[in-house]
């Protein structure tokens, strides 16, 4: 018999995104900080969204982000995959093109091979080379868990830029990847998850929101963002606080990963769930007939989630197809914006 | 008996699968775990209440005492299957039998084979119900008699339903064969009936 063969997410305690910083903590760090100003600092930390931006010229702007977590699955290669294309994702929901990126890495090179890392930063590449993006660099530091991500910087056009707070009553909210991430790769932990659904979970953690980004710029999108560590719940949180509107969201649309949902019931869900309604909750009306096991999705943290797209009735159906026709066949509108309550999300 | 389980200390979603380890041995009256975050409590919960409990819990400090019963159980504990399968594969369920043919797994290194053999006997229970035989050949048999730091690891298996069995001529060759603590002392003949009954035969 051979050695049992290494896997990866045993060897950490968080995986994916749901290892991010409870929301509530990291607000206690960064509120009230005393930022640098710069008037061609076009979206930072005072006015936070998937990314920064930064204004070079009337027509060019920077548009950087970074991410990096501990691996969700085992394999390294998928798992470089899925934190590149997790990385990327930022640049894309913001409306930018993806130019360059630097590998972050921890590795714990006492306790693992350092062919695994390898397998990494190729997965990671495999991805860069799909999104049209040059690796210049990288900075690897020794560390009990594996963690690995990208710093990625891209160009954006300072007058389309796809904010989160900008909402218009009416307008439709179209999810292009289904939910449950974080409870699938809970499940692949606890050893509950099989070969078939693993790989397709892997895989759509692996794809670029590239194709959902390019087809989007052919339409009016008022805002976007992309679903990732604080669920779908806690980033449409950020796009409707503070927004002068309100959203409804339909639960039976969702687009879910139906084992997700028996999994919920079972308990498996990762703690970030948990720490995503603490902090939004008070944002949020269930009604009555959405069960317990759908609002836990509806918060659990996803790993390279999909786009959360806002856009006018009008345009809806035809960005829908759109999506649907370059085969991002999950897309789904999932609820729209309304005048009233303010600021507040009613999930029926 | 108060059926208490101590998962302080565990991260999700080590606690639901103790939780569910215990109940899949039988189901019980009544259950108590301790825990200390949200989380896990949460998760305990919702994972009791899947399987037909009336749950309670309190906090006291940083700990949670989550209470759970079951009316329709009898006060001991019933020797009834109580787990709903919790995913497909338990469905259909197979057979495994194991085959363990000496004490170090793998060659190389016997200090590194003897540390992977315990570890690798200790997880076996990871395999469910699917794990059907347990047998020992060769020096393997040693791990089944007085001494061995196994014992208890086999019995734990055994009571869970594997039968667990160790060559007899192998035993007599080590001079251990009255010394059997646990499992049953077989023939080369039961070995190869098993081996064709099983659906997949591993050897360590």
């Amino acid at each position: 018999m051979n050695y049992k063969p290494l896997k990866l997410t045993q060897t950490v305690r968080g995986s994916g995104c749901a290892a991010k910083l409870a929301p509530g903590i990291l607000h206690k760090a960064l509120c009230g900080l005393d930022l640098p100003v710069d008037s061609n600092l076009l979206i930072g930390l005072e006015n936070p969204d998937d990314a920064g931006i930064y204004k070079v010229s009337d027509d060019l702007a920077l548009v950087q982000t970074l991410d990096f977590f501990p691996p969700m699955v085992d394999d390294p290669f998928r798992f470089g995959q899925i934190a590149a294309a997790n990385a990327l994702s930022d640049i894309y929901a913001m409306g930018g093109t993806p130019k360059t990126a630097m590998n972050i890495v921890a590795f714990p090179s006492s306790s693992m091979d350092i062919s695994v890392l390898r397998s990494i930063i190729e997965g990671g590449l495999s991805k860069m080379r799909e999104a049209g993006v040059v690796l210049v660099g990288g900075h690897t530091v020794e560390d009990s868990e594996l963690k690995y991500g990208l710093s990625v910087t891209g160009y954006i056009d300072p007058h389309r830029i796809l904010a989160k707070r900008s909402l218009q009553v009416g307008d439709r909210l179209i999810l292009t990847k289904p939910l449950g991430t974080g409870i699938v790769t809970t499940a692949i932990k606890a050893g509950f998850a099989d070969e078939e659904l693993t790989e397709r979970v892997t895989e759509a953690m692996a794809t670029l929101n590239r194709e959902a980004a390019v087809v989007m710029a052919d339409f009016s999108v008022h805002a976007c963002t992309d679903v990732t560590g604080f669920g779908f719940l806690g980033h449409l949180a950020e796009m409707v606080v503070d927004s002068g509107c309100g959203v409804c969201i339909n639960a039976s649309a969702v687009p879910v990963y139906k084992e997700a949902v028996e999994w919920a019931s079972m308990g498996l869900i990762p703690a970030g769930a948990y720490n995503n309604r603490d902090f939004r909750g008070t944002f949020v009306q269930f009604s009555a007939t959405v069960p317990q096991k759908i609002q836990d999705i509806l918060f659990d943290p996803q790993t390279s989630g999909g786009l959360l797209i806002a856009v006018s009735e009008e345009e809806s159906e035809k960005l829908l197809t759109a999506l649907q026709m370059r085969g991002i066949k999950p897309a789904s509108v999932v609820g729209e914006v309304v005048a009233s309550p303010i600021d507040m999300i009613i999930v029926n | 008996m108060a059926n208490e389980l101590d998962c302080r200390g565990m991260n999700c979603p080590a606690p639901v699968l103790q939780v569910r380890n215990t109940l899949e041995k039988g189901a019980l009256a009544s259950l108590t775990v301790l825990l200390d975050n949200e989380a896990a409590r949460q998760n305990v919960c919702r994972f009791l209440e899947n399987q037909n409990y009336e749950v309670s819990s309190e906090k006291s400090g940083d700990e949670y005492r989550v209470f759970a019963n079951r009316g329709d159980l009898p006060k001991e504990t019933a020797a009834v299957p109580s787990i709903s399968p919790i995913n497909k594969r338990g469905d259909a369920k197979r057979k495994i039998m194991v085959l363990v043919t000496g004490i170090y797994m793998g060659h190389g290194d016997d200090g590194l084979g003897d540390m992977l053999m315990f570890n690798f006997l200790k997880t076996l229970k990871e395999m469910g119900g699917e794990l059907w035989r347990l047998s020992f050949v060769n020096s393997g048999v040693t791990f089944t008699v007085e001494g061995s730091e196994a014992v208890p690891i086999l019995q734990e298996l055994a009571d869970s339903g594997v039968k667990i069995t160790a060559c007899g001529a192998c035993l007599a060759y080590f001079h251990v064969l009255d010394k059997i603590q646990v499992g049953e002392v077989t023939n080369m003949l039961e070995i190869v009936n098993g081996m064709r009954e099983a659906d997949s035969v591993i050897t360590v």
